[in-house]
């Protein structure tokens, strides 16, 4: 089988297009979490909602640009496991993503990040260690609360 | 399959002006970087075990693995052409093709861990304008593909002038300020030392970070790809494989541990970037101004750690292109031997996919699965690597190899064997969904359709391969 110029050269595009495939894919597939003011404490109510004991609370400011507070919590659930969430709100969808692209950017080498993040409108909702079976029970529930008030 | 290998029918640069010093820091480029630092600090005295594990099952078993191939085989094209005398061409363009592929969806990622840590240099606000990130983003990607352009001599005298003052520079600043600090009787925020804390915790919550520590040393095999513009392959290949393996774990365990002792769990937790965390640490020791300069220097060695992934797989694409495994339109180089036209579909696909990132806030959030994508397509290199490693032993045992894996077939079954254990755990708990992840079944599918996609061009290209597709030598015939 012999390939004409345009033939190579439909070729490279295949390739520039098969590499666009999967952010594509992803997009379609996840959608965006909006930028919208959840109202209250998401990761408390989650809590509540899901039987996880709240250890403690303290009031957080990261350092980046754009935060406007939040709160971490040291969490419990019934089989013992713990887990440390904190919850930063930031005051525009820029601000916000910036900071996830600070979380994607700061996977160990060539790995996969060591903590989990979830957006819930205005909160990045950050939970240590990264699979934590803890924030697995949250997380539905913070999911459902971002997409209801979206 | 021949044992000595031939003379490869490249017009791509020949000239020899890589000594041990230069092939040692191209490693060092790929590998060391100090955006790791605060990730691992959080593990506190177990980031020590973490990195133990990490060095028993990748980081010894492929710097012994890319000493002994790269004497055996020191033809260029670094994994192509060590997994091609294994299994064959197929083999080898997969292995290549996905080293490759993946960088093009980690570049993002690299690329705005550089534009945000300038961002921290000049005004860290600039971080939230997606047009100021995108265009650093470019500069810093399109700047670094000209310099590959100016060929081996121009990217080596960037990547040792870089590496040091970008990679080694900072982190030997951090470790002497750890000493300091321990030193001048500051608390640590640490629990006294003890051997058992230093025991990694291994389960179902833990067990998906397994990957992310095999594949903290990847790039280990980087020198590879710069074989044929080494001065003399047999011997400087494993002494800079001892040379960059001793400068990544010194540096990499010692600057850890002086940011874990330092600043609480809870503030690497929350202000987890890089330059947040050097921020607190120089704010404490009082230095809090040469927080902006060093910003600059890790800026620079984040564009060192790009290049060195950004140039190595191309080049070696260039070569299995000039071999005539991909269309002609493939394998142009120019007058410095640089493969021009991959850099430039390289840079064209890079760019693309870092405007979808930037601009598309449904790619950014999701992009921790091309993330996942990223890992199995490494662990496909990997694998066959050591793979190939073990069948060279018997189907090439006349092979002179300079450097041999010591203990015989037996060291090489240790060695290969530890490496295509941990590559292949890393492969199936990189599939592991985040616990919160409702949906494990579309999360399994969307890495591996991605990780397909990403690893099958080679099947496609060799399907139509074409005699004409082989490089003509300056005498108008094929080699």
């Amino acid at each position: 089988m012999t390939l004409s110029k345009n033939g190579e050269i439909g070729l490279a595009v295949l390739l520039v297009v098969l590499f666009l495939i999967p952010s594509l894919m992803l997009g379609l597939l996840y959608g965006e979490a909006p930028y919208h003011v959840v109202p209250g404490e998401p990761v408390k109510e989650a809590a509540d909602a899901a039987g996880i004991s709240v250890v403690s609370v303290k009031g957080t400011l990261w350092n980046m640009t754009g935060t406007i507070g939040g709160k971490t919590y040291v969490l419990t659930d019934p089989e013992g496991d713990t887990a440390i969430i904190a919850a930063q709100a930031f005051d525009s969808a820029d601000s916000r993503d910036a900071a996830v692209r600070l979380y994607n950017a700061n996977a160990p080498g060539k790995g996969k990040q060591v903590v989990s993040l979830i957006v819930v409108g205005q909160y990045l909702i950050y939970a240590t260690p990264a699979n934590s079976p803890v924030f697995a029970k949250l997380a539905p529930t913070l999911q459902q609360a971002a997409r209801a008030q979206s | 399959m021949s044992a000595d290998p031939p003379e490869p029918a490249t017009g791509m640069s020949k000239k020899k002006v890589l000594g041990l010093f230069a092939l040692a820091m191209i490693n060092v480029a790929a590998v060391l970087s100090i955006r790791n630092f605060p990730s691992m600090a959080i593990y506190g005295w177990s980031c020590v075990g973490w990195y133990v594990l990490g060095a028993i099952l990748f980081l010894i078993p492929i710097s012994l693995a890319g000493a002994e191939l790269a004497t055996g085989w020191p033809e260029g094209g670094g994994v192509y052409a060590w997994v091609k005398q294994a299994f064959g061409e197929k083999g080898g363009f997969t292995a290549l093709f996905c080293e490759w592929s993946n960088n093009l969806v980690w570049f993002p990622t690299v690329l705005s861990f550089i534009a945000s840590t300038l961002a921290f240099a000049l005004t860290p606000g600039l971080a939230s304008n997606p047009l100021y990130m995108f265009s650093v983003m470019m500069i810093a990607f399109w700047g670094t593909t000209a310099i590959a352009y100016f060929g081996e001599e121009t990217s080596s005298k960037f990547s040792n002038i870089g590496v040091i003052l970008g990679s080694i520079i900072p982190a030997v600043l951090i470790i002497l300020l750890g000493l300091w600090w321990l030193g001048s009787g500051q608390t640590l925020v640490l629990p006294p030392f003890s051997l058992g804390a230093m025991v990694p915790t291994i389960n179902l919550s833990t067990l998906p970070f397994f990957a992310t520590i095999v594949l903290l040393f990847a790039g280990m095999e980087m020198a590879g790809f710069h074989a044929l513009e080494t001065k003399d392959p047999q011997k400087d290949f494993p002494r800079a494989m001892a040379l960059s393996a001793l400068i990544i774990v010194v540096c990499t365990v010692l600057a850890t541990l002086a940011i874990a002792v330092v600043i609480p769990a809870d503030q690497l937790n929350l202000a987890s970037g890089v330059m947040q965390a050097i921020q607190y640490f120089f704010d404490a020791a009082g230095i809090a101004w040469l927080v902006g300069p060093m910003a600059l220097l890790i800026t620079l060695g984040g564009v060192v750690n790009l290049a060195s992934w950004l140039i190595g797989p191309a080049k070696g694409l260039g070569i299995v292109a000039e071999e005539g495994n991909m269309p002609p339109l493939f394998d142009r180089t120019n007058k410095y031997g640089a493969p021009v036209a991959v850099l430039l579909i390289q840079a064209l696909i890079g760019s693309a996919v870092s405007l979808l990132y930037v601009f598309l806030p449904s790619v950014n959030q999701a992009y921790w699965i091309l993330s996942a994508m990223t890992v199995e397509l490494l662990c496909i290199v990997y694998i066959l690597v050591f793979a190939a490693l073990i069948k060279l032993r018997y189907s090439q045992p006349e092979t002179t190899r300079p450097f041999k894996i010591p203990g015989g077939i037996f060291g090489v079954w240790v060695v290969g064997g530890l490496g295509l254990f941990g590559t292949t755990l890393a492969f199936i708990v990189g599939l592991m969904p985040p616990s919160y992840f409702s949906s494990g079944i579309t999360y399994v599918l969307s890495v591996l359709l991605g990780t397909f996609l990403l690893a099958v061009p080679p099947l496609i290209f060799l399907k139509l391969k074409h005699p004409g597709w082989l490089k003509k030598t300056p005498g108008g015939t094929n080699p």
